[in-house]
C-alpha cells in the first residue's frame, strides 16, 4: 500500500494514497475570518472552494513553514449521505511516498489522548511514521459549517 | 514491511553536515540529498501562492474543449476506392496495415463479408467497403502515375472493429473548416447514403463519409 508521506515539525506522517487525488504547490487562500484552529481558509481548485487545513498549525499551533517543500494535498473526502467533497491539506515537506503494509502499523496505545484523525504508528529505521485518517480531521461541527449546502444558510 | 520503505531523506539537520560526516552515506548521495533539501526547502519566490491560486482558479475551459474536439473532428483519414476518393474521421481508424490473406468463411457468400484476417493474432471480419457503400467498380481506366499500394484499413473502436481493403490510402489529413462543402443535392452517387459533407483536398473533392453510420452499416450487415 503506497503512502504520502508529509512532516509536522519534526515528525513524520502518512496519509493513505487511495484518497488523494492530487498534489497542489503551494497557493495563496482566502481567509475565513472566525475560522476553526488550523483552517486557514478556502481556495480556489478549479472554480470550486476547497477548505484548506494547515497540519502543522492544527497540530502544533505553529504554522506550516512557507517554503517549496511545503504543498498542499487534496484529498477526497466522504460527504455525509450523498457524494464527495474536496478537502486542502497544508503540510511541510511533501516530497516523499513510502510503501508499507497496513498490517505493519500499530495502535499507539495512547489512543484515547490524542486527536481522533491520528492512527497507528509504523517503526523503521528512522523512528515513527503515523497514520493520518483524512476523514477524522474535521469535527462534525466543522464538517456541517465547511460542507453547507448550498442554500442552506439563508 | 517492504524493501522502498527506507528510501527517504534524512532529516535537515544530517543532510547540513553530511558534508563533513558523511561516513555511513555515499559522498555522492550525501550531496545530491542536500542538493535536494536545498533546493526545496528554499523560500518561496514573490508571487509564487498567489501565482499558482490563479492557476488553479481557471475552470477547464469548455470552449477550448469544444474547439479542441472540433479539431479532431477534422482529422480525417483520405483514401481511395477504385476511383473515388473518400475521407473517414481519422479518430476511428484503428490501424493500416498490408493487405493479406484472407480466409474466406463457409456458408458466406454475400458481398459484404469477404472472410477474416488475422491482425497481429486478431480475427478480423473483413468487408467489402465498395459493397458496403454502394460503389460499382472503376469506370475510367486506372490513374497512370505512381503504382498505388493497396492497404488493409481497420475501422472501428473497442471490440467493435471490422478491416476493409483499400486500394490506396493517402494518409492523415487536417482540413481547414473552410474546406467543407454541402453535399451537393443532385448527387449522383451512392454513397451519399455515408456521406455528410464534401471536401476539397488537393483540387478534387473528397467525400466525407459518417463513421458511425458506417459502422452501424456494417453491423447490420454482417449480422
Amino acid at each position: 500500500m503506497l503512502f504520502l508521506m508529509f512532516r509536522i515539525g519534526k515528525d513524520r506522517y502518512v496519509l493513505d494514497v487511495e484518497q488523494i487525488e492530487q498534489v497542489l504547490p503551494l497557493m495563496a487562500a482566502k481567509a475565513l475570518p472566525g475560522a476553526p484552529p488550523g483552517v486557514v481558509g478556502v481556495i480556489n481548485y478549479r472554480g470550486d472552494p476547497v477548505p484548506l487545513i494547515d497540519l502543522s498549525a492544527l497540530a502544533t499551533g505553529e504554522p506550516s513553514a512557507l517554503v517549496m517543500s511545503t504543498r498542499i494535498i487534496l484529498v477526497r473526502y466522504p460527504a455525509p449521505g450523498e457524494g464527495e467533497h474536496r478537502l486542502a491539506l497544508c503540510a511541510e515537506r511533501v516530497i516523499d511516498t513510502i510503501q508499507r503494509d497496513p498490517a505493519a502499523f500499530a495502535a499507539t496505545g495512547v489512543e484515547a489522548g490524542t486527536p481522533a484523525w491520528l492512527g497507528p504508528v509504523a517503526a523503521d529505521a528512522d523512528g515513527f511514521v503515523q497514520w493520518v485518517r483524512a476523514p477524522a480531521l474535521l469535527s462534525e461541527e466543522i464538517r456541517a459549517i465547511l460542507f453547507r449546502p448550498a442554500g442552506a444558510d439563508a | 514491511m517492504s524493501p522502498g520503505a527506507d528510501d527517504e531523506l534524512p532529516p535537515p539537520a544530517a543532510a547540513e553536515t553530511s558534508s563533513s560526516v558523511g561516513a555511513e552515506l555515499s559522498h555522492r548521495d550525501a550531496a545530491h540529498q542536500a542538493a535536494a533539501s536545498r533546493l526545496l526547502d528554499r523560500a518561496l519566490p514573490p508571487g509564487y501562492r498567489e501565482e499558482w491560486a490563479r492557476y488553479f482558479a481557471e475552470v477547464p475551459d469548455e470552449e477550448a474543449a469544444a474547439e479542441a474536439s472540433e479539431v479532431a473532428e477534422r482529422r480525417i483519414l483520405v483514401f481511395r476506392l477504385a476511383d473515388e476518393w473518400l475521407a473517414l474521421p481519422a479518430g476511428l481508424v484503428q490501424e493500416i496495415t498490408e493487405p493479406r490473406p484472407r480466409h474466406t468463411l463457409p456458408h458466406r457468400r454475400d458481398q459484404l463479408v469477404l472472410g477474416v484476417v488475422n491482425i497481429r493474432g486478431e480475427l478480423l471480419v473483413e468487408i467489402s467497403f465498395a459493397a458496403l457503400i454502394g460503389l460499382g467498380e472503376a469506370e475510367g481506366e486506372a490513374e497512370s502515375r505512381i503504382t498505388a499500394f493497396p492497404r488493409l484499413v481497420v475501422l472501428g473502436h473497442d471490440r467493435r472493429r471490422v478491416a476493409f481493403r483499400v486500394d490506396e490510402v493517402h494518409g492523415l489529413h487536417q482540413h481547414a473548416a473552410r474546406d467543407v462543402l454541402a453535399l451537393p443535392a443532385t448527387i449522383g452517387k451512392a454513397a451519399s447514403s455515408f456521406a455528410t459533407s464534401m471536401i476539397a483536398w488537393q483540387g478534387r473533392m473528397l467525400g466525407r463519409l459518417d463513421g458511425e453510420l458506417v459502422l452501424d452499416a456494417v453491423d447490420r450487415g454482417i449480422a
